[in-house]
């Protein structure tokens, strides 16, 4: 190689405000590298624990609990908390759409490319939280929930029992007789409240920041934190106070 | 900085009669042929290896420094690609040995684990792969979000990257009944009950009795072919495991990838 190759090499990465290498062999390099780790990883990992293989298939054979993949077994812990047409379909589908967002509500261009927290601790907290929440359920349904879907301490030996079919949805007979539902009118000015409050009182405390994203951002991002802190409210108020249902109507409950 | 790796003209431990044999090889015209820029060890050679490569050309010439650090990128969206590629192969070989029928299927997994050459290393890379793949999408979406990369003009790029987590999902549940073992078959029922709560299109679902949604025609008789999991399920899954899902999630990939060649890495402005 001659020296003016390396001079030129040396010139581009140095160059203010042109921090930039040629892909080949650096960025080429990086790619290799990581595909053989992730290769070799693969490979050791295979060749030292077996994928998993129950009995085949039986209709007739319930196991319990039944759980499914470790991806959505937070979704299938919210059953507890939530009638399945929300912790199945509702929640997951606002979450969808709510990273959907992220970017149209989230405009401010001064912090990209880099780690940034002090210009922008709400997004950081709220995704945070979202993402801790989720992976909190992952390991409360994966590795404390056994028969029946009650709690067990990992490790534990399950009691034996049949194998009688118990829908997550409808667990613990015995706690179910102590909860309660609160009465239509009282669940809806709560949750009226709840909400009203919840959309007006950010607008009055961060005056400058409403003003900022305009009616349809903050509307956006306000109803999707709300949600948020309604699931973790909801689960809260059960888990407290044993309310079932904040709001019953004979199409569905809440 | 880069010119710090640039001190490799020493090769003098190499015999000269090797030197020799590798100067011949690269002057016939097979080598030429399909290798037509050389050894990319001068710039203009390493832009045209680049420009000039089918496989290369889908990467940059050059790349910022700052997006290539590993604290940076942590190289997830990278793997995650070469998790999909790994699955890919995998599946494709395991597709060989299995069959998606009802009476069938679990005999195979059983021979993929005792008979079958390498069988048992085959699918247990194919599920950690997997199980990884959906850890590394995850990890992906967390980097960019953390580093502000969905940012202007890069928004719907973003959008595209939660399409494809779900599709990443949707890939790996699919998969999870086609062992057809009480764990999976269980899995997926519970998973696809949740189908049937859906509002208006499940038959157990608010407001779905007022459309005449029954527990034949509803949304999770559309998904699993029947009112339980059942043979019609298994082939179901079967197809938008290894046909529909994929396809869908390389078109997505194309784009995704598209648009960073495009937009570049993200980097500070």
């Amino acid at each position: 190689m001659s020296d003016s190759t390396i001079k030129t090499d040396a010139m581009i990465a140095t160059q203010p405000g042109y921090e930039k290498m040629p892909s080949w062999p650096y960025f080429i390099w990086i790619i290799f590298l990581s595909m053989i780790f992730v290769t070799i990883l693969l490979w050791v990992l295979s060749m030292l624990f077996n994928a998993p293989l129950e009995e085949a298939a039986e209709w007739a054979k319930t196991p319990n609990p039944a759980k499914a993949p470790w991806y959505f077994i937070g979704l299938q812990e919210l059953l507890v908390y939530f009638d399945p047409w929300i912790a199945g379909v509702l929640i997951p589908q606002q979450i969808i759409i709510g990273l959907m967002l992220i970017p149209y509500v989230d405009t401010a261009p001064s912090v990209q490319g880099c780690y940034n927290y002090s210009k922008r601790k709400f997004q950081f907290l709220f995704f945070s939280s979202g993402i801790f929440l989720w992976f909190f359920l992952i390991v409360i349904g994966q590795f404390l929930r056994g028969p029946s879907w009650e709690m067990y301490w990992p490790l534990i030996d399950y009691p034996l029992g049949g194998h009688e079919w118990v829908y997550p949805g409808q667990p613990l007979k015995t706690s179910q007789a102590k909860l309660y539902s609160l009465s239509l009118p009282v669940g809806l000015t709560l949750s009226a409240i709840f909400f009203s409050v919840g959309m007006a009182l950010p607008v009055l405390i961060f005056k400058k920041y409403f003003k900022q994203l305009g009616i349809i951002k903050y509307s956006l991002v306000a109803i999707h934190v709300l949600l948020t802190l309604g699931v973790v409210g909801k689960i809260l108020l059960r888990l407290v106070l044993g309310i079932k249902y904040v709001i019953v109507t004979p199409w569905f409950n809440i | 900085m880069a010119a710090n790796f640039d001190n490799r003209d020493d090769v003098s431990f190499v015999p000269s009669f090797c030197k020799k044999i590798a100067e011949y090889i690269k002057n016939t015209d097979i080598w030429k042929s399909i290798f037509r820029v050389g050894y990319p060890d001068t710039m203009p050679k390493r832009m045209a290896v680049m420009r000039s490569s089918f496989y290369m050309h889908l990467f940059p010439t050059k790349v910022g420094i700052h997006g290539m650090k590993l604290k940076y990128s942590w190289c997830m969206g990278g793997i995650t690609f070469f998790l999909f590629l790994a699955l890919t192969i995998t599946g494709v070989l395991l597709m060989f040995y299995y069959v998606p029928e009802e009476h069938r299927a679990f005999d195979d997994m059983k021979d993929l684990r005792y008979v079958v050459p390498f069988g048992v290393i085959l699918r247990n890379m194919h599920r950690w792969g997997a199980h990884g793949m959906v850890f590394t999408v995850i990890l992906h979406m967390i980097r960019v979000f953390y580093t502000g990369s969905y940012k202007p003009p890069r928004q719907f790029n973003w959008t595209v990257g939660v399409l494809l987590l779900l599709l990443t999902l949707l890939l790996s549940f699919t998969g999870y009944l086609l062992p057809w073992d009480q764990l999976g078959f269980w899995a997926v029922t519970v998973g696809t009950n949740m189908a049937s709560a859906t509002p208006f299109l499940g038959y157990e679902g608010p407001f779905s009795k007022y459309l005449g949604i029954a527990i034949d025609n509803d949304i999770r008789f559309a998904l699993i072919g029947g009112t339980r999991i059942g043979p019609n399920a298994l082939i179901r899954a079967y197809v938008w495991h290894c046909v529909g899902l994929p396809l869908i999630a390389t078109a997505l990939m194309v784009f995704h990838f598209w648009r960073i060649r495009k937009d570049g890495f993200s980097g500070p402005m």
